[in-house]
């Protein structure tokens, strides 16, 4: 049995070199399809990856642990910013050191000019210049002082429209824990450029001890603990608490980015379709050519299951040299954007790409994604599969109509 | 075991009307050690003969037997391996595979048989040295001459132990000093091994120097010359 499978090796082998420039072209198309769209997937599903750990590094977080009536269940937009909590709640104390608190509240903004309802967040400062990029969206003036208190960081058409600049003070007035009117004068010490998106209108940020203070909270309180490390598929499960993802928090960015991700797949279905419309063309010539041969093989006595079977050895290993190849070429490509980094700006004219509001300039490292080597092979064996039925039929027909 | 043709008839019929004998009211019986030539015009039905003994193809009446048995009744794979187990053939074009050596070539069929790999390795060098041709194992055909690639495949057609080895116009494709290399060479492997030669011909040479003669027009056999050779 293995001796016959060698000679059947053998055979297959020795076919593939009758027309060397011929399985030279099939391969190298094969391979360098298959390298393509390794590439590909590997930039698709990178470059959906750096733009929302840029977008979620920047203000959003990966996600959220808050009171378990903390964000109403039908809509993750709305919020009771009477739910609070505190540190003692938080059972895996690692997840204290990964993470920053933060106190949100809906809260007029009144300058020189006009009063304007905005979202106030406060901050841990120090932290926040840590984990996340919101720093570095201050333009004009700085961002928050760690030491200091009652700060305000506006964003850049908000404090257009309110006639807020940097040094001014502005009047914060808001509905405390305890129901009682809050109010405070805030000094302007930065100007947030998102871009121009409508996040511009609608932040403000703050210390998170001015918040408390405003909000009538004690030192323990807050709303929120964020979390940014986005590499974490797998929530962590917190009794008595709630646990929310980036993804469910932003469900129209997560749709965007599954899009993206399914028509990736969709567009190399149709890339392998075409390749396999090619080499199945290809591959009806050449065993047709030999046409004669087979019939030769029938007559001294070999059974046609013997030839379609050479000659699905000679195409499975014409395939798995070119897949393998197409791998290796595919993870080259990969790790040589992963040291060098694509501006995503290549593809859109120069121009920043505005995502929830706020502006994304990443560049893209290509990491490359396990599954895609296994997926991706096993996508384009299918097709190859696929292309060889109709000429192999073609040459049973023949095999037994031939004589 | 001998071969036996039994009121063979092969009727290609286009339409109603058009109908064409291949074969015709063939009688015949191949003893072993037989050396037997089919002579008639392009045609005339030689190769059809040849095919039906094969089983290559089915008469559409009478009867092919083998040591008794009806071939005609066998399924399209056990023809095949019928072949296989008791037939060898040679070609006018060789037909060897150009991929492989001479030495693959001859290896083929008997990979196919699941013969042992010393076995094999034994009967491929048997059969090159009896067609002369030990030092050539090694060579693809391309690198042979056409009367070497015709020893070849009779090495071939010879090294899986046939009962009967069929040839199509084996030497129509050769110069005068090689086709009458290659009849004696049949001659001497019929002589010492007793192997039952039946091809078809328009070689006088050839002819001259066979048994019988089966002589064949239109389908059908018109003549039986026997000669003392």
């Amino acid at each position: 049995m293995m001796r016959s499978l060698a000679f059947l090796i053998k055979f297959a082998y020795r076919n593939l070199w009758r027309s060397p420039k011929r399985t030279f072209i099939m391969l190298l198309s094969l391979s360098l399809g298959t390298g393509f769209i390794i590439w590909d997937m590997n930039f698709a599903n990178s470059g959906s990856r750096e733009v929302m750990k840029e977008f979620l590094a920047q203000y959003a977080g990966h996600y959220h642990i808050t009171h378990n009536n903390y964000y109403n269940p039908g809509n993750k937009k709305e919020f009771n910013n009477y739910k609070t909590l505190t540190d003692d709640q938080i059972t895996d104390k690692s997840l204290l050191k990964l993470s920053t608190r933060r106190v949100t509240a809906p809260v007029f903004v009144s300058g020189e000019k006009k009063t304007l309802g905005v979202l106030l967040t406060g901050l841990e400062t120090e932290k926040e210049m840590r984990l996340t990029t919101l720093p570095k969206v201050v333009t004009v003036g700085r961002f928050l002082e760690p030491s200091a208190e009652r700060e305000i960081v506006l964003g850049k058409r908000l404090a257009n429209r309110i006639n807020a600049k940097i040094g001014d003070e502005v009047a914060v007035i808001g509905q405390a824990l305890d129901g009682s009117v809050a109010n405070d004068l805030m000094k302007v010490v930065g100007l947030l450029d998102f871009g121009g998106g409508d996040l511009e209108e609608s932040l403000a940020f703050t210390q998170i001890k001015s918040a408390r203070e405003l909000m009538a909270m004690s030192d323990e309180q807050y709303h929120q603990r964020v979390t940014f490390d986005i590499d974490q598929e797998v929530l962590p499960k917190l009794p008595g608490l709630t646990v929310t993802s980036w993804t469910e928090l932003l469900p129209e960015i997560s749709v965007s980015i599954r899009f993206i991700d399914n028509f990736t797949w969709v567009v190399t279905f149709i890339i392998v379709l075409v390749i396999s419309l090619g080499l199945s063309n290809t591959l009806m010539i050449t065993f047709f050519e030999r046409d004669q041969e087979f019939q030769s093989l029938n007559i001294i006595g070999a059974q046609t299951s013997w030839v379609t079977k050479a000659l699905m050895l000679e195409v499975f290993m014409m395939g798995t040299v070119a897949i393998a190849a197409g791998c290796l070429l595919g993870h080259l490509s990969t790790t040589y954007f992963y040291h060098f980094p694509i501006n995503i700006q290549l593809f859109t004219g120069g121009k920043p790409i505005i995502m929830g509001g706020m502006v994304i300039q990443p560049l893209v490292r290509i990491y490359p994604v396990m599954e895609y080597y296994w997926k991706v092979p096993l996508l384009i064996y299918f097709f190859l599969a696929s292309t060889m039925i109709y000429p192999l039929i073609r040459v049973i027909r023949r095999s037994k109509n031939a004589i | 075991m001998q071969f036996e043709l039994i009121n063979v008839e092969k009727v290609y019929q286009a339409s109603e009307e058009n109908k064409v004998y291949g074969a015709r009211n063939v009688n015949l019986r191949i003893p072993e050690g037989e050396f037997m030539a089919l002579v008639g015009p392009s045609g005339s039905g030689k190769t059809t003969v040849l095919n039906l003994i094969a089983g290559l193809i089915l008469p559409t009446g009478g009867v092919l037997k083998h040591g008794g048995s009806d071939i005609t009744s066998l399924s399209l794979e056990e023809r095949t391996q019928h072949r296989l187990d008791y037939m060898g053939f040679i070609f006018q074009d060789y037909q060897l595979l150009p991929i492989l050596t001479a030495e693959e070539n001859i290896e083929l069929p008997l990979q196919l048989k699941g013969i042992e790999k010393n076995e094999i390795k034994e009967r491929v060098n048997w059969a090159l040295k009896q067609v002369g041709l030990e030092n050539m194992g090694r060579r693809f055909p391309k690198q042979l001459s056409g009367g070497q690639q015709q020893r070849v495949s009779i090495a071939r057609a010879i090294a899986g132990k046939p009962q009967l080895i069929l040839a199509d116009e084996p030497t129509a494709n050769l110069d005068s000093k090689t086709a009458q290399e290659i009849i004696e060479l049949f001659l001497k492997l019929n002589k010492d091994f007793n192997l039952t030669f039946i091809f078809s011909t328009h070689d006088q040479r050839l002819i001259d120097q066979v048994r019988t003669v089966l002589y064949i027009k239109d389908g059908q056999i018109t003549e039986t010359r026997t000669h003392n050779v």
